[in-house]
């Protein structure tokens, strides 16, 4: 039995997961990152991206959107706006988005608003990217 | 003795109103039913997210960032305090508006500096209301643009919120930031509350379960803290606020019940005791025409 820690995933609109894990992949700001039990406590904030972790020797992916993590020795704290699996991935509305937010871009827009829709083309592109990658 | 008319027109009215507070009660419970999932799915991470900032926030070392610049040198009563308040779209929901109003105000009495004071006003109820106290010469100044439903929250809407609000506070306009929402505590029982949002306090020393004070060890950032907490924030206040929503909408829509049920069976109540009342002035109206049938009668006879 590899050594564990306690994991949760919690996003606005549900509890994701709960339970013990051996391995966590999280993309953080400047690259993937892999935690492994034991870890020395930490924060970080994850982007919109890709989420991997491993319960008995058996990888679960995940799209992840904006979010942080808490990590501690012997448990990790995921809080995200929104978490799913790849094959709870609408990819009609993930490509619809996508055609909305690349239209959007076309258009002249205030700097806020480019950075919205940079941030809504991000996470259709990541829904899309995730649910082709793990789930045929 | 009462007018046969007015008593039959008393009831048809009550009768009409009795129709509408009915079928507000039942739209509200299919609303709240509605809202009571959306609270259930939502309080996990509201409650959860409180936890792990007040832990990430033992565990922070010194940074430069602008949140957590509590800007000691402004005295207190020229602080500029924001409060984000969140009401009800429309009345008719029992004393749920009047209890967060009422709580407002206190808020606002304690405050060192009423000047000072911004009302950030979700909702109409409270909006129309800060309004007029300020337009009659109340001294909290309400935010006029910020205009923004409480009906069915969504995350984007925190979103806009919190950003309008940081940015408030980054320019300086704001120094300390609230949300006044009501919290659910179970379906009968509801709290006024108020949560800091702005700006972050880290704490140096935390309880050891042995009740010692010690101090907390600092955890790793990555890349920096200020980087994280560049991007941890803006999470953490739009976090609050949807929660926050969530909150307040499922007590709206609780007390709107609640208070639509009581008004529907006080009605069917008026309606018993005005029939009862009916009846009797109609025989009595009978029996009257009788005797004076029968008098008539009698004194023909004589």
């Amino acid at each position: 039995m590899a050594k564990t820690f306690y994991l949760e995933i919690i996003a606005t609109d549900r509890v994701f997961f709960k339970g013990d894990v051996e391995h966590l992949v999280i993309t953080a700001i400047d690259g993937l990152l892999g935690i492994l039990p034991g870890h020395e406590p930490l924060v970080t904030s994850l982007p919109t991206g890709e989420l991997k972790y491993m319960i008995d020797g058996e990888w679960h992916y995940a799209a992840i959107s904006e979010g942080f993590i808490q990590i501690m020795p012997d448990r990790a704290v995921i809080l995200a706006d929104s978490c799913e699996l790849p094959e709870e991935i609408d990819i009609k509305r993930a490509e619809e988005a996508r055609e909305r937010a690349e239209e959007q871009m076309r258009q002249k827009q205030s700097i806020r608003e480019y950075y919205e829709t940079q941030a809504a083309l991000n996470r259709a592109m990541n829904r899309l990217k995730i649910s082709q990658k793990h789930f045929k | 003795m009462p007018n046969i008319r007015e008593i039959r027109e008393r009831i048809a009215s009550i009768q009409q109103i009795l129709k509408i507070t009915n079928a507000m009660y039942l739209i509200s419970s299919s609303k709240l039913k509605k809202a009571r999932t959306a609270l259930d799915s939502t309080e996990p991470y509201f409650y959860k997210l409180q936890e792990t900032i007040e832990n990430v926030l033992e565990h922070t070392p010194h940074t430069r960032q602008l949140f957590f610049d509590r800007r000691s040198d402004i005295p207190d009563e020229k602080r500029k305090k924001g409060y984000i308040v969140i009401t009800a779209d429309k009345g008719l929901c029992g004393s749920y508006n009047h209890n967060i109003l009422k709580y407002t105000e206190q808020t606002l009495a304690e405050a060192p500096d009423i000047d000072n004071c911004y009302l950030f006003v979700i909702g109409q109820v409270g909006r129309m209301y800060f309004q007029r106290r300020m337009n009659s010469g109340g001294n909290a100044a309400v935010d006029g643009e910020f205009l923004y439903t409480t009906q069915n929250p969504t995350l984007y809407r925190a979103k806009e919120i919190a950003e309008r609000v940081i940015a408030k506070f980054e320019q300086h306009e704001l120094d300390e930031v609230y949300v006044l929402y009501t919290d659910m505590i179970n379906s009968n029982l509801q709290e006024t509350r108020t949560v800091r949002l702005l700006p972050f306090e880290r704490r140096h020393f935390g309880k050891a379960p042995d009740g010692t004070m010690k101090k907390l060890p600092k955890a790793a950032f990555l890349p920096s803290p200020e980087k994280v907490m560049e991007y941890l924030i803006p999470n953490y206040a739009k976090g609050i606020i949807y929660g926050a929503m969530v909150e307040a909408f499922c007590c709206e829509q609780q007390s709107r019940m609640t208070a639509m049920d009581a008004a529907t069976n006080s009605a069917k109540e008026m309606i018993h005791d005005l029939s009862l009342m009916y009846n009797r002035a109609r025989q009595a109206a009978i029996t009257q025409e009788i005797t004076e049938v029968c008098g008539g009668a009698a004194s023909l006879n004589k």
